[in-house]
């Protein structure tokens, strides 16, 4: 077999013209200049913004500090293109160009033309959306599996176990859940325009979303009994439960409150303006507002990242080692080392790359 | 340890190397340390031992010549941009197969989104090098007939040489779908080929 496809033929010209342009593009790469003291630069920089991001917290003219630091933070030298990602994992991302998933060693794959997408519980599928349209893919085929035709989709969500699965969804002003093969798509209850949550860690299909009236609702998705777990909160943006299933925090205007489900006790954390919320595996928890990215730790909230432009999105490595968020004017992608190290690391020309200034659906394990 | 490297006369008088993977790995790495450090010669040398490979790898899979030259050309690019952080004790060959691969994977249903289709007569013979076999004829055309994911399952296994595992680590699937595939992928390629002949 080797040896007829060896005897396939092939262009002979094709080596000669192509060596003509790679030597050119290695002529002008300029070698990494590589330095053998013990203290290592980037460990330098990535300290001296811990200490000035530290200052900022104590003192205006800390805060000054900052800026000045985060003028010189690594984002001046970013990589030019997302050559791979920092952690073993699959990265899940969908805008105007399409959606795609990004593997470790950086290679891309387009899903197809969807603006949402999302992980199925074991990143297995994906379930994407075109706006008027629910479809399950293969991350690895782009293979669709069925598609749904409703209008005005958004936040498409995959939970369950590997076995039993519901896909959640929103329309217009409204919550639907249909069985992970495609089956009894359901109309549920008006929703406010956040994406629900499915509770981890449960073969009960348990589901968090936001009522119009800014309550956070928790369901039985299969039974459609609803509890109501909060007072009403303005401007809520997001809801997140921790890896384990025991918590559900809420972004809300003026506050970020976690719910404890076992005791019913509310923690309260007066941090407002906060856009997105991601819990790390090990139960940490992420927020981002404005420009920084903050990290609940313990009970304990301080600054992780302060950027120089307004970041979107954000999404924690597999292994919960790496954090990243977009900087969508600067046309980047940062990503936040928060174990083992506190490296920053950038990435530029991510519309180039994708199409669009893309959002970060996930950041998935191997399958 | 000692990684042995033993020679023994064939048969037929030519010169047998064992060991060879372990000497061209160690090769490998010392060609891709000293194309970091910036010799053209050594990014040279790496570029001529795996274009054939790599051309031939998305030929088979897309069946257009110009698009399998766009396609390793700009996977070598890739390698290019990424060259100062590719990890040396990882070897360089499937790193820039998985690209290829893919790549021609994605081009491949691209085209298929488009409503071309692949060529009846198999992978374009444009400026042939030399006469194909009969055997290679069928096979190309064989070929045509296959999605472009059994095609790059067969291309991994028999032309690359890669095991089921390695190649399921390579496309993001399970190896049982790997398995499924080849096995799928080898029995239409029977079919068809037993389908060309008179």
């Amino acid at each position: 077999m080797k040896r007829a496809l060896d005897a396939i033929p092939a262009d002979a010209g094709a080596e000669e013209r192509a060596w003509a342009v790679v030597r050119e593009a290695y002529a002008r790469r300029e070698p990494a200049v590589r330095h053998r003291s013990p203290v290592r630069p980037a460990f330098v920089l990535a300290a001296a913004v811990v200490v000035a991001l530290a200052a900022a917290a104590l003192s205006a003219p800390g805060r000054a500090v900052v800026n000045a630091v985060r003028k010189s933070i690594g984002i001046e030298g970013a990589q030019p293109a997302l050559f791979q990602l920092p952690a073993p994992g699959r990265l899940l991302v969908s805008g105007a160009g399409g959606t795609w998933v990004v593997a470790a060693d950086g290679s891309t794959r387009r899903l197809g033309a969807y603006s949402q997408a999302s992980w199925s519980p074991h990143a297995l599928f994906v379930v994407a959306t075109t706006g008027n349209e629910l479809a399950t893919v293969e991350p690895a085929t782009g293979r669709v599996h069925w598609q749904l035709a409703r209008p005005a989709i958004g936040f498409p969500r995959w939970g369950g176990t590997r076995t039993d699965t519901r896909i959640a969804y929103l329309t217009t002003d409204r919550l639907h859940v249909v069985a992970g093969d495609g089956t009894g798509d359901r109309r549920l209850r008006p929703s406010a325009r956040v994406a629900p949550a499915w509770r981890p860690g449960t073969s009960r299909h348990v589901l968090a979303y936001v009522d119009v009236r800014g309550r956070l609702t928790i369901m039985n998705a299969d039974r459609g009994v609803a509890t109501r777990l909060s007072r009403p909160y303005a401007e809520v943006r997001d809801i997140a439960w921790s890896a384990d299933g025991k918590t559900i925090a809420l972004a809300a205007r003026n506050e970020v409150v976690l719910f404890e489900i076992a005791t019913g006790d509310a923690h309260v954390v007066h941090v407002g303006g906060v856009r997105a919320l991601a819990f790390a595996p090990d139960g940490r928890l992420a927020l981002m507002r404005g420009d920084g990215v903050l990290l609940v730790d313990h009970g304990h909230l301080r600054s992780l990242f302060a950027g120089p432009s307004r970041l979107a999105g954000l999404a924690w490595s597999p292994n919960g080692r790496w954090l990243l968020s977009s900087l969508p004017a600067a046309d980047q992608w940062v990503f936040v080392q928060t174990r083992g190290g506190h490296r920053i690391l950038a990435v530029s020309h991510i519309r180039r790359q994708f199409g669009s200034e893309p959002s970060l659906d996930g950041w998935a394990p191997e399958a | 340890m000692c990684n042995r490297i033993s020679t023994v006369s064939s048969s037929a008088g030519a010169t047998l190397r064992l060991d060879r993977p372990v000497v061209a790995e160690r090769r490998e790495r010392a060609l891709v340390r000293d194309a970091q450090g910036g010799s053209a010669e050594a990014f040279e040398q790496l570029f001529r031992s795996h274009w054939p490979r790599a051309y031939r790898a998305a030929l088979l899979v897309v069946g257009d010549s110009a698009a399998a030259e766009d396609i390793a050309q700009e996977s070598f690019l890739a390698a290019v941009r990424a060259l100062d952080r590719f990890d040396r004790r990882r070897p360089f060959g499937p790193w820039l197969h998985r690209i290829v691969v893919n790549r021609a994977i994605d081009w491949a249903r691209a085209r298929a989104l488009r409503r071309e289709t692949f060529g009846d007569d198999g992978p374009d013979p444009a400026a042939r090098e030399r006469e194909p076999s009969e055997h290679a004829d069928d096979l190309a055309l064989g070929l045509a007939h296959l999605h472009p994911e059994q095609r790059a399952v067969i291309v991994l296994r028999y032309l690359l040489e890669y095991t089921p595992g390695e190649i399921a680590h390579m496309l993001d699937l399970p190896r049982g779908t790997v398995n499924s595939r080849l096995r799928r992928g080898l029995d239409q390629l029977q079919d068809a080929v037993e389908g060309e002949r008179p």
